[in-house]
């Protein structure tokens, strides 16, 4: 969980990172990601497709097509995963503590404020490579996450998250579209 | 003869004296726990130490939420919380909420059993055949954003019903995440941390009480709330004694303007105040001598009777205001009436100790050994002492007493009284329609409404409640036992959230059933297209335990506190609810159930009170009986009931009109009626003795009112719903027994 809120906080923060002055007001990151689940005993890699919308201040929404239609949004009020319209999880925020948390982290990175999430994780950079490895004192997410290495470009262009058992999953993002479009009225529906 | 017996009743109360002093000295015993009012059931013993057990328990634990804004300043102040009460030694080092690595070790102790373990949501799909939804559900996690998918667990979990069984478990508090090894909740902008502790103390002794509540503090910006037994009793606690010495003293001051005004000097008032001094020490010495304490609730109720032992002061100096200047005559014209007064409040006081509850006992008790002290200081010291010159009576008292005794002899007045006597009857019959009763004892405790507030705060944050009701489960087996209380949870389910044994541990007959459902529901049409969707390889043999899991396996490993207060032996178990749900529909899910039983302690001590209420109301035609065979002793059969009607008038009428005001009839008010009853009686009296319709006696009368209107009229006031019905049973009915008591008096 913690990882693919570390996740979304990278997403978010790319454009940030790599020109702290591009974000303004209203903006939405728009985008494509292809999502490799490695895991042992599986003869390939869980691929998946789809697209996100990443709303400032409302939320994320990631939408798994291929080969597998689910829809995961995630606001303020907590994780909502549902298949053809119907609920299939239901992680509500005042269950996870982090979730809130993450909001100040998002608005602490939007500022190019990276200390909020020097609370969980040693925060490297090395040219166009963050790496994020948890603090061994919260062992929660220890357990969950040995290290996550993202590649920026103009925005994240990769992010890898290394699970402790060795299994990790790999994600490539595309057609990444950053602008005031306003959200549509599924996008806004989904964020409600 | 009368020096010697004066001597004798001096020597008694300096060793009452005595004895309060030196149990002073060694410390007032002070006893404030509320059930200790209250009648203990004595029907069945298994029953009792069941819901001693568990009213331990709850009464045993105190839950804390520390809030702020920022998430570190809570959890600092939630440690520093904890460290300083551990420190304090008012609590034990041990919490019932498992933390991180208990329930890890818990996880290690369910997983082998997995197979035969189910989510309750779970259970139901499968039952009903719809093995689909659990697919979809694993599938979405898979593929989804987040997930707990994790390539050990899907090879030995494919369709993930552990993680699910293992988040349906009824742990304490289950809307609370571990955050950083602190449970926590998130609530708007504020961040809640939980401290849950068990008392190193008994919760109901005044003293850890204070030093508990005392020490549960935070820095200012730092919200608390809190939820316990021991937060009410304190705050209860504190109340009874501040509005105990708040009526005290009011009562007290009245009572003594009230003789300075009425004789102008100061000899009354000593020798009053001497008179009511002596009542109370005799009556307390009594009390701690028989019951080794006294119970706050008497030391309330004892507080009144001030009120009334003043009235035999007062009826003495009334004769101040005659031509009678010599003590003994003054005495000797008063005696009668006194002493039928006295006998009479002693008689209708001491029915209190009829009653099954033991701190009226302790009332009773204090009441009429103080009534029967005042007396003899009366009766013995006030021919030796009283000084005081004869007196004109006020003449606008006097005219108004004597226009009271006119209204009520004089044939002119006739119609008049006709219809007062008929207005109180036909706002009596109105009343009688509207009269409700009410014997809900959470209402008649005055609970601090702000601890109110937080604990509802609490519970909506935490899901952590007090609720005292429970269903008792008994079988001959521990799996006996487990298998009524899955039945019960079948019943349950939608009706309110419960925690029980088996939601932990299944029975051995569930958890087969479990695993045939996994197998033919899931497993044997889904698991082949499912593998082969996700490219999964054929799961290896993992090691499943094929010995079910059991109680003690669980509890071995410590991580779950509260299976100790759910499992009361092997063959008894309690399934405690969740708040909310009707007692009747729970009653009637346990119906038919072998073995299982509601316990709704709250409601049968609502239910006793209910019949206590009507057992009152026999202790008061008991109480008129006994009073009857010495009123027609001295004034016959027609002049005993003159004597008796206008306080039969009183309680006949009083519970009416407090309906017509929006009050029930309780069993407090019904209490007070016995009082009312007695006091009634002895203005009867008063007027009856008096056969030339003296303004003087009526107006000692109206001052006795007015005393005992200021001490009882004063817990009209009490926050307290039990205290509050009894003081205004006592101020409507003595003022309507005042009103109507000239009525006794013999027509000339």
């Amino acid at each position: 969980m913690r990882a693919v809120l570390a996740l979304l906080l990278l997403l978010i923060s790319g454009p940030v990172l790599a020109d702290p002055a591009v974000l303004k007001d209203g903006d939405i990151l728009r985008g494509r990601f292809v999502q490799e689940r490695h895991m042992q005993g599986f003869a390939n890699p869980i691929r998946s497709e789809g697209d996100f919308v990443v709303a400032p201040g409302r939320g994320l929404i990631w939408r798994a097509q291929t080969p597998f239609a689910v829809t995961t949004v995630v606001t303020n009020a907590g994780l909502v995963q549902s298949v053809n319209g119907t609920e299939t999880t239901r992680l509500a925020a005042s269950r996870l503590p982090f979730l809130s948390r993450l909001y100040d982290m998002m608005a602490g990175a939007l500022a190019g404020d990276w200390h909020a999430l020097d609370g969980v994780f040693v925060v490297g950079r090395a040219g166009n490579t963050v790496t994020l490895t948890p603090k061994g004192d919260d062992d929660r997410t220890g357990a969950q996450i040995a290290g996550i290495t993202a590649t920026l470009g103009r925005f994240v262009d990769g992010v890898e998250i290394r699970k402790p058992n060795g299994d990790f999953d790999r994600l490539r993002f595309s057609d990444q579209l950053l602008n005031t479009r306003p959200l549509d009225a599924a996008e806004a529906g989904l964020l409600k | 003869m009368r020096r010697v017996l004066a001597l004798i009743w001096l020597l008694v109360v300096l060793a009452a004296l005595g004895y309060v002093a030196v149990q002073s000295v060694q410390g007032l015993r002070l006893e404030t726990d509320i059930l200790a009012l209250l009648p203990r059931e004595d029907q069945d013993p298994v029953l009792q130490s069941a819901k001693d057990r568990m009213a331990q328990n709850l009464a045993g634990r105190a839950v804390i939420l520390v809030g702020h804004p920022s998430r570190e300043v809570a959890r600092a102040e939630a440690l520093n919380l904890r460290r300083n009460l551990l420190r304090s030694g008012l609590i034990k080092p041990n919490t019932d909420i498992p933390d991180q690595d208990a329930i890890r070790r818990l996880g290690a102790a369910y997983f082998p059993h997995r197979a035969g373990l189910l989510s309750e949501p779970d259970r139901q799909r499968l039952g009903a055949g719809q093995g689909e939804p659990l697919v979809t559900r694993a599938l979405s996690q898979i593929f989804g954003f987040g997930g707990v998918a994790d390539s050990r667990l899907l090879a030995r979990d494919p369709f993930m019903l552990f993680p699910a069984f293992l988040g349906d478990l009824p742990v304490p508090a289950n809307r609370l995440v571990m955050d950083g090894g602190m449970p926590s909740v998130a609530d708007g902008p504020i961040t809640w941390v939980l401290v849950s502790v068990m008392l190193a103390g008994e919760p109901y002794a005044l003293d850890f009480q204070r030093r508990f509540v005392e020490a549960v503090q935070a820095p200012s910006g730092v919200a608390l709330l809190r939820l316990g037994a021991v937060f009410f009793a304190q705050a209860g606690a504190e109340q009874a004694t501040a509005e105990s010495s708040r009526v005290g003293a009011i009562s007290m001051a009245g009572t003594v303007l009230l003789v300075l005004l009425a004789f102008r000097s100061v000899g009354p008032l000593v020798l009053s105040v001497l008179a009511i001094g002596t009542g109370l020490l005799t009556a307390l010495a009594a009390c701690l001598w028989l019951f080794g304490s006294v119970h706050v609730a008497a030391q309330l109720f004892g507080a009144s009777l001030i009120g009334i032992s003043v009235d035999y002061a007062l009826l003495y100096f009334g004769q101040v205001f005659t031509v009678r200047t010599a003590p003994s005559q003054r005495l000797k014209h008063v005696l009668p009436g006194l002493t039928l007064g006295m006998v009479t409040t002693v008689i209708g006081y001491g029915s209190l100790a009829l009653s099954p509850f033991p701190g009226l006992k302790q009332v009773a008790l204090l009441s009429a050994v103080g009534l029967i002290g005042s007396f003899l200081t009366v009766l013995l010291w006030f021919p030796l002492l009283d000084r005081a010159p004869g007196r004109s009576l006020n003449s606008k008292a006097a005219a108004m007493a004597a226009a009271l005794w006119r209204f009520w002899s004089e044939a002119r007045f006739q119609v008049a009284r006709k219809a007062v006597l008929a207005l109180l009857a036909l706002l009596t019959v109105w009343g009688m329609t509207r009269i409700e009763p009410d014997d809900d004892v959470r209402r008649q405790q005055g609970l601090s409404p702000v601890l109110v507030a937080e604990q509802s705060a609490i519970q909506r944050l935490t899901g952590l409640g007090q609720n005292t009701r429970f269903f008792l489960v008994q079988g001959e087996s521990e799996q006996q036992v487990l298998e009524r209380e899955e039945a019960l949870g079948d019943r349950l389910s939608g009706l309110t959230g419960w925690q029980s044994a088996a939601r932990f541990v299944p029975s051995f007959r569930r958890q087969a059933d479990n695993a045939r459902l996994v197998q033919t529901a899931l497993i044997d049409p889904h698991l082949a297209a499912y593998r082969a969707r996700l490219g999964m390889a054929e799961i290896e043999a993992v090691a499943v335990s094929d010995t079910p899991l059991d109680l003690a396996m669980i509890r071995s490993v410590g991580a779950l506190p509260i299976l100790d207060s759910l499992i009361l032996d092997d063959a008894m178990h309690a399934v405690i609810l969740d708040g909310g749900a009707d007692t009747d529909a729970l009653r009637m899910a346990a119906q038919g159930l072998e073995g299982v039983r509601l316990i709704d302690p709250v409601g049968d001590i609502s239910r006793l009170l209910e019949a206590y209420r009507h057992r009152a109301l026999m202790l008061l035609a008991v109480s008129t009986v006994l009073m009857v065979p010495v009123l027609v002793w001295r004034y016959g059969r027609s002049g005993a009931v003159r004597v008796l009607a206008p306080a039969l008038a009183a309680i006949i009428a009083t519970p009416p009109l407090l309906a017509l005001a929006g009050l029930g009839f309780s069993f407090f008010g019904a209490m007070a009626l016995v009082l009312v009853l007695s006091i009634g009686t002895d203005y009867g009296v008063f007027c009856a003795e008096d056969k030339v319709h003296d303004p003087v006696t009526l107006v000692s009368v109206w001052l006795a009112m007015i005393t005992t209107l200021l001490s009882f009229g004063l817990l009209a006031l009490s926050d307290v719903a039990a205290v509050k019905a009894f003081g205004a049973t006592m101020l409507v009915g003595v003022l309507t027994a005042f009103l109507l008591a000239p009525s006794a008096g013999r027509r000339p």
